[in-house]
């Protein structure tokens, strides 16, 4: 087939109307944006790569190049989805691509030159009908668009000054603070997506409080003075990124406590600096990646991924604190990469053996592996209990 | 009736197809003198003892490009290997499986029904549409073929010279005059009957898998050759449709092995061969077609070079308007489209003309 450019684009666009009615379908039963943002992109580079390089490239394109050509568009694409922290399941949104793919080969092979008497010696433009494939294409994701900024959640802006809690947050909302907005008695988040930004909770039996819902985004709050735990989540997904969390004083708190919540996807600790406590951010039974954060001060386990988790803790910062740094237990599955652990004090209190000053313990039939970590001034390096295994690898394990 | 097609060859039955997509067997009047559309071409396939067609899946007579005949071959031969061909661009239908596809068109299309056996001698414009010899139709395609084997004149006359379109058996030393698709079949053919085989010929053949570059069965090449002044199309149409076959070894290793056993050779001029093959196509031009050159005449249409100047959608400009239409289609056709002696040429012109008398408002 010869495409004219003309030709080459509407073929696209014309393929992409019934991946684009199937994304929708998708985004209203998940209630979630991404098949329609990844439709979109996929328009958007398919469009780009076919101005671009395709119809430069190709004079003549034969049907076995539909292979190749979309491994790069496939490649493309997943690049811009990670690079800009689109957050599209992999499977899922491999699947989507494969059925754009797979459309877009039917109905060029096949489905067009079917319909359309002058499909090949036109270029493959479709006349009328490709003008009605870009206006559809252009009307489902301008509507699509306009649905997402009407359902967007509405901002409530938190003043500066003290404002008596607990707060319970029972809608869809972005609470944003502005400078020098305090809660005092902590934050209860009791619905789905609810983002909570740039707030200071002081107090509270946990600072912020995430129990059964999706979607909560906490990002740029600070955490002070709870009586249990500075951020405490159950059963629900979360993203936390650069929040500051101070615990001390509390001997048996914890930083952040995200526990049971396998089912929920991956969740996220990021960017978050934390202070003091038994455990500054630890995780049960749950699937969290913990990266670049700096914890300090703790008693126990600086950071703790336990009883049955699978997480990755990388690129974060661990000083001066008592016990154990990195902690794997209870059959956990464990990546410790990146991670600096500094000073590590044994607990002589105790007179245990796992919490002799470890820069990093494997407990109770967990695996952990580690990579590029630096592990400097600690009572210990690094050990092993109770048919626990830790392997130094010298490349990364995923 | 509405429609005319004068030609009953190929071109015209797939011009047919075409229209039947929208018209019934009884609007359409096929004028033609043979019922079997691929007669003068079963003739000289066999004459060159072709075994498969140059052009891939879809060098077939129906109306769209898909399916071609790569499927029907699927379901024939009990295997994916013909569509995995077609999609590498090396699938080639056997010559048995076209004539049977023209066979079994013929049979469902309701051609014969169609046909009306007569030879048209005159096209003549009249106010709202064509008057083919008494009887008037709004919207006529002309598809008059070939107008006849080409021998060059030297060669006129000489008791060797056979036509490679006619059948022939191979002598024990063997001339094959020409560079393309038949003269290659012809080298290949004669060495395989034993004979000693001198190719002479005015250029090197170009080696392409069709006719003209790919791009040129489509709008992509087409628009800019379109563009092109009128002597610059008349020296793009000639190098277009130079003497070609296709690349492969399929080619090239029995005349290699010839070669090394003195058995091929290329020489400027004619021997002393016993026989001698001219593998030189058709005659060109439409001063070779009575019906074309009369038409030219007592409408004073414009050529170029001996090209039927013809629009885009292969019409006749000074003879298609709101109310009527004249086209062009098979080798007559090359002025809009460089392939126009293919089926896909033929398709060609079909698709538009269809889409003429579509349009056309006295429909």
């Amino acid at each position: 087939m010869s495409y004219t450019l003309r030709g080459r684009v509407e073929t696209r666009l014309a393929a992409l109307l019934p991946v684009l009615l199937g994304a929708c379908v998708l985004a209203g039963v998940l209630h979630r944006w991404w098949p329609v943002e990844l439709v979109a992109l996929m328009a958007a580079v398919g469009i780009f790569l076919d101005v671009e390089v395709w119809h430069r490239l190709l004079p003549y394109q034969p049907a076995w190049t539909s292979v190749p050509l979309g491994a790069v568009e496939l490649g493309v694409l997943m690049a811009i989805v990670y690079g800009f922290g689109l957050h599209a399941p992999l499977l899922p949104a491999l699947a989507l691509f494969g059925a754009g793919w797979l459309a877009a080969v039917i109905f060029a092979q096949a489905g067009l030159p079917l319909l359309r008497l002058g499909y090949a010696e036109d270029g493959g433009e479709l006349g009328r009908a490709g003008g009605v494939a870009a206006v559809a294409l252009v009307l489902a994701f301008g509507g699509s668009a306009a649905t997402y900024v009407v359902r967007l959640p509405p901002v409530v802006h938190l003043s500066a000054g003290v404002h008596q809690g607990p707060l319970v947050i029972d809608r869809r909302e972005v609470l944003q603070g502005d400078p020098g907005a305090v809660v005092r008695g902590g934050i209860v988040v009791a619905h789905d997506d609810v983002e909570i930004r740039n707030v200071t909770v002081v107090g509270g039996e946990n600072g912020i409080s995430v129990d059964g819902v999706r979607g909560t985004v906490i990002d740029g709050v600070t955490v002070q003075g709870a009586k249990l735990d500075g951020i405490h989540v159950r059963l629900a997904g979360v993203v936390i990124r650069d929040c500051t969390v101070d615990m001390l004083g509390n001997r048996l708190g914890q930083g952040i406590d995200i526990s049971f919540n396998m089912d929920k996807g991956m969740s996220m600790v990021e960017g978050c600096t934390v202070v003091g406590g038994q455990q500054g951010i630890t995780t049960h039974s749950s699937a969290t990646d913990i990266m670049g954060n700096t914890v300090s001060r703790t008693t126990g386990q600086a950071i703790a991924v336990d009883e049955m988790s699978m997480g990755m803790a990388s690129h974060n910062a661990i000083r001066n604190a008592l016990g154990v740094g990195l902690y794997c237990g209870d059959r956990s599955m464990c990546m410790f990469d990146h991670n600096t652990v500094i000073g590590m004090r044994p607990d002589t209190t105790s007179g245990l053996r796992n919490r002799r000053g470890l820069a990093v313990l494997a407990d109770f039939q967990s695996e952990a592996d580690l990579w590029r970590n630096r592990l400097v001034a600690n009572a210990v390096a690094m050990d092993t209990t109770t048919n626990a295994i830790l392997r130094t690898s010298s490349r990364p394990s995923w | 009736m509405r429609v005319a097609v004068v030609g009953s060859g190929l071109a015209g039955f797939t011009a047919y197809q075409t229209l039947r997509r929208e018209l019934a067997p009884g609007d359409i009047a096929v004028f033609g003198t043979d019922s079997d559309p691929a007669a003068a071409w079963r003739v000289r396939a066999a004459a060159i003892r072709q075994r498969e067609m140059r052009s891939e899946s879809d060098g077939h007579c129906l109306p769209t490009s898909f399916p071609g005949l790569a499927f029907s071959s699927v379901r024939r031969r009990r295997s994916a290997r013909p569509l995995l061909d077609s999609v590498l661009d090396r699938y080639h239908p056997t010559v048995d499986e076209f004539l049977s596809h023209v066979e079994r068109l013929r049979e469902r299309s309701g051609w014969d029904e169609s046909l009306v056996p007569r030879r048209i001698e005159r096209v003549q414009a009249v106010d709202g549409g064509f008057d083919l010899d008494g009887e008037r139709f709004p919207h006529v395609l002309l598809a008059p073929g070939h107008p006849g084997l080409n021998v060059p004149e030297e060669l006129r006359g000489d008791s060797r010279v056979v036509h490679s379109y006619e059948p022939h058996d191979y002598a024990a030393t063997v001339t094959v005059v020409g560079a393309g698709l038949a003269a290659a079949t012809e080298w290949l053919n004669a060495l395989a009957a034993g004979a000693e085989v001198v190719s002479v010929r005015r250029r090197e053949p170009v080696r392409r898998p069709l006719n003209v570059p790919r791009h040129y069965f489509s709008r992509r090449g087409l628009d800019g050759y379109h563009r092109l002044a009128p002597r610059e199309r008349v020296e793009r149409l000639r190098t277009l449709i130079a003497p070609s076959y296709p690349p492969g070894a399929r080619w090239d290793e029995p005349l290699e092995r010839a070669a090394r056993e003195g058995r091929f050779r290329v020489e400027q001029s004619l021997n002393g061969s016993a026989q001698v093959i001219c593998a030189t196509g058709f005659r060109r031009g439409f001063r070779h077609d009575p019906l074309l050159a009369r038409l030219v005449a007592e409408h004073d249409l414009e050529t170029v070079d001996g090209w039927l100047v013809l629009d885009p959608d292969s019409t006749v400009p000074a003879l298609t308007d709101a109310g009527r239409t004249l086209a062009v289609a098979g080798a007559p056709a090359q002025w809009a489209f460089p392939a126009a002696d293919t089926l896909a040429g033929a398709r060609y012109a079909a698709h538009r003309f269809l889409g003429r008398t579509r349009s056309c408002r006295t429909r």
